[in-house]
């Protein structure tokens, strides 16, 4: 391991070469692009260009199909029209590589050693996935990289830019508001142990529980990251209207996509999509979602990178639909966690083998179903469940071979 | 003098009537040339993405007199074609196309209806015109009858033909006429000559789509819910069980 760590390059190195290798793929990807028929850029590219362009022609960006987004983002892409096309692009690299950054000041905050954490982030820096997405054109990486700094200011005990950049963030992407808990838990004034705990009524408990929520730290969070989710809201509510609302939050609330995707719930939703129970069997698969939500917030709030891992692996494994973007919504938390982790490089490469298994078992019969025309549906369902057992079981065994920090030191009571 | 006026009169009347006998004259040539006309239609390619291939082939003496062509394919609800896609392969195309209403991309079939494509060709050389349109399947409303496919039908296009020297079709009260764009521009509608089609039903072109089984319902919602539910608890033990206190 030391001989690795040795052999590493300097962490400035490390950031300006994954930014070169990324730019370089930006720039190969509009080669193919203009000279193969199998396009590099992703169509989500083209969607946030043709936003963009609405914007620039004083328009709504929602007159653009399938454009489901905060109009902020197709805002920020305005320079796609009046400078370059590959402009998005290299701001999402950008993000990307300020992911590993912030990924790698975590670590030194938690406690890590240098040249450790410049291993360990290299894990993101030099991983072809987050690569590829980000000069492909996706915009996950800025969701990363808010979701990062919101980490590492509160880490750095830094509340109110936690709370703008978590504002941000929930704008953004709903999926944040999963933090939601963790946070509150975590920012509430320290439980004091008590010897004579059990003799306290429930009651006088309860009341204890919430009180511990009128916490200085906690109402200024949650009003400064209110505040910057509703000016956002409000502004952009009054631009563009409903449809800004539905089309950024209630269509993805909502979504019941019964086309094929990696969710254990596809084809139980198709066959449903117009009966009548439908709504039951909307809610029956949202459950188990949201008490996995409320266990995982509760047990590991107070070590606030894991609570936010899990509760995303959770979110995305459990959703209705689930499209492999979303696998880098933890993927980008995965780092942080990783230093913790009792398990072995041949334990971790296992898992991480029966990860790329899981999805290889449902990318077969989907392409068969999507491009060859075979009546596959049976075994992307049981291909979905698989996947779901392989999710659940690599989450049991990060669990169990997780070792929080040590907690802060405690003044002895009295 | 009246007899200048006469003469006069009499040139007049007999431009008037050349012109109209002109105007009757391109009017036949263009339905001569539609009867002489053939178009047939082919899907090529497996799956939910396929290539619908228009074949025309139209008499040389029309394109080179410069006829105006357009073919108007009726699409089945089963499928749709992505607007965005078709203006970015337009560039490279032989073709231009206009769409009689906007598409949601993401509707099953039965929450949708057909809709209609207006083609434009580009290039009218040589005389038999081949064109190629990508089109994407809709999910299927799932069956209870144990058929595990369903079909889609595709009727070959209109072929429709105009000329400006061609300018009052309604005389030909035995010849189909349509309104329809004059250009891919759609500022204007102009009457087009629409080649009378021939027996219905003989050059329908079908293709196949994968559809869900209804009959099993029952088994993946008890099934789904079953491995959700297990999963969920066995998460839920080992988290309690590690809890951070």
């Amino acid at each position: 391991m030391e001989t690795l760590l040795s052999k590493l390059p300097d962490k400035h190195v490390l950031f300006s070469a994954s930014f070169v290798v990324r730019v370089a793929l930006v720039a190969y990807g509009d080669h193919q692009d203009r000279t193969m028929e199998v396009k590099y850029t992703d169509i989500d590219y083209h969607v946030f260009t043709d936003a963009a362009r609405f914007i620039t022609q004083g328009e709504s960006p929602y007159n653009r199909s399938t454009y489901r987004y905060t109009p902020l983002l197709a805002w920020i892409l305005t320079p796609n029209i009046y400078l370059c096309m590959a402009f998005g692009k290299i701001l999402f690299v950008f993000c990307d590589v300020l992911s590993g950054v912030l990924i790698y000041t975590i670590l030194c905050l938690r406690g890590l050693h240098g040249k450790t954490a410049t291993c360990v982030c290299s894990l993101w820096l030099l991983n072809p996935l987050p690569m590829g997405v980000s000069s492909r054109g996706n915009a996950e990486s800025i969701m990363a990289a808010l979701v990062l700094g919101m980490l590492l200011c509160m880490e750095a005990k830094r509340l109110v830019w936690a709370a703008v950049l978590y504002g941000l963030s929930v704008h953004m992407k709903i999926y944040p508001i999963t933090y939601a808990l963790p946070i509150a838990l975590a920012l509430r004034a320290p439980q004091e142990g008590s010897a004579d705990a059990k003799s306290i009524r429930t009651w006088k408990k309860f009341v204890t529980f919430i009180g511990s929520f009128l916490n200085r730290e906690l109402i200024v969070f949650g009003i400064v990251s209110g505040g910057v989710f509703s000016i956002f809201t409000l502004a952009f509510y009054y631009m563009y209207g409903w449809t800004f609302l539905h089309e950024t939050y209630f269509y993805h609330l909502t979504r019941r996509d019964i086309r094929h995707n990696f969710s254990p719930y596809f084809y139980m939703l198709y066959l449903t999509a117009d009966s009548r129970g439908s709504q039951w069997l909307g809610l029956a698969a949202f459950l188990p979602q949201l008490i996995l939500l409320l266990v995982a917030s509760w047990s590991f709030h107070q070590d606030l990178a894991f609570a936010c891992f899990l509760n995303t692996a959770i979110f995305v494994s459990f959703n209705k639909v689930c499209t492999s973007q979303y696998f880098l919504w933890y993927l980008c938390l995965l780092p942080l966690i990783i230093p913790n982790l009792t398990l072995s490089v041949k334990q971790g490469l296992t898992l991480l083998l029966l990860w790329f298994a899981g999805q290889a078992l449902w990318l077969a019969p989907a392409y068969f179903l999507e491009f060859e025309g075979y009546n596959t549906f049976v075994l992307i369902w049981l291909a979905g469940l698989l996947f779901l057992m392989v999710n659940c079981f690599v989450l049991i065994q990060i669990i169990t071979h997780y070792r929080p920090k040590p907690p802060p030191q405690r003044p002895k009571a009295e | 003098m009246y007899f200048e006026l006469f003469f006069v009169l009499i040139c007049l009347s007999k431009c008037y009537c050349l012109d109209r006998e002109d105007d009757q004259d391109q009017c036949a040539l263009l339905i001569k040339w539609l009867h002489s006309s053939s178009v047939s239609l082919e899907v090529s390619k497996k799956g939910f993405h396929r290539e619908v291939t228009t074949t025309v082939d139209v008499r040389p003496e029309a394109l080179s007199s410069g006829a105006s062509v357009l073919l108007l394919h009726r699409w089945p609800r089963g499928v749709f074609v992505d607007p965005y896609q078709l203006a970015s392969l337009s560039d490279h195309s032989n073709w231009e196309i206009l769409l009689d209403s906007a598409i949601d991309l993401e509707l099953p079939a039965h929450k949708t209806s057909g809709f209609s494509t207006y083609m434009f060709p580009t290039t009218l050389l040589p005389n038999i015109l081949k064109f190629k349109i990508p089109v994407h399947g809709r999910y299927h409303e799932s069956s209870f009858a144990g058929e595990t496919f369903t079909s889609v039908h595709f009727e070959p296009p209109e072929l429709l033909l105009r000329t400006k020297k061609c300018t009052d079709l309604h005389r030909f009260e035995s010849y189909p006429v349509v309104d329809a764009p004059c250009t891919v521009s759609n500022s204007s509608t102009c009457s087009w000559f629409k080649k009378s089609q021939q027996q219905e039903g003989s050059s329908i072109i079908s293709m196949m789509l994968p559809v869900g089984d209804g009959s099993a319902t029952k088994l993946v919602c008890s099934g789904t819910l079953l491995v959700t539910g297990i999963c969920s608890v066995a998460l839920s033990k080992y988290i309690l069980k590690h809890r951070i206190i």
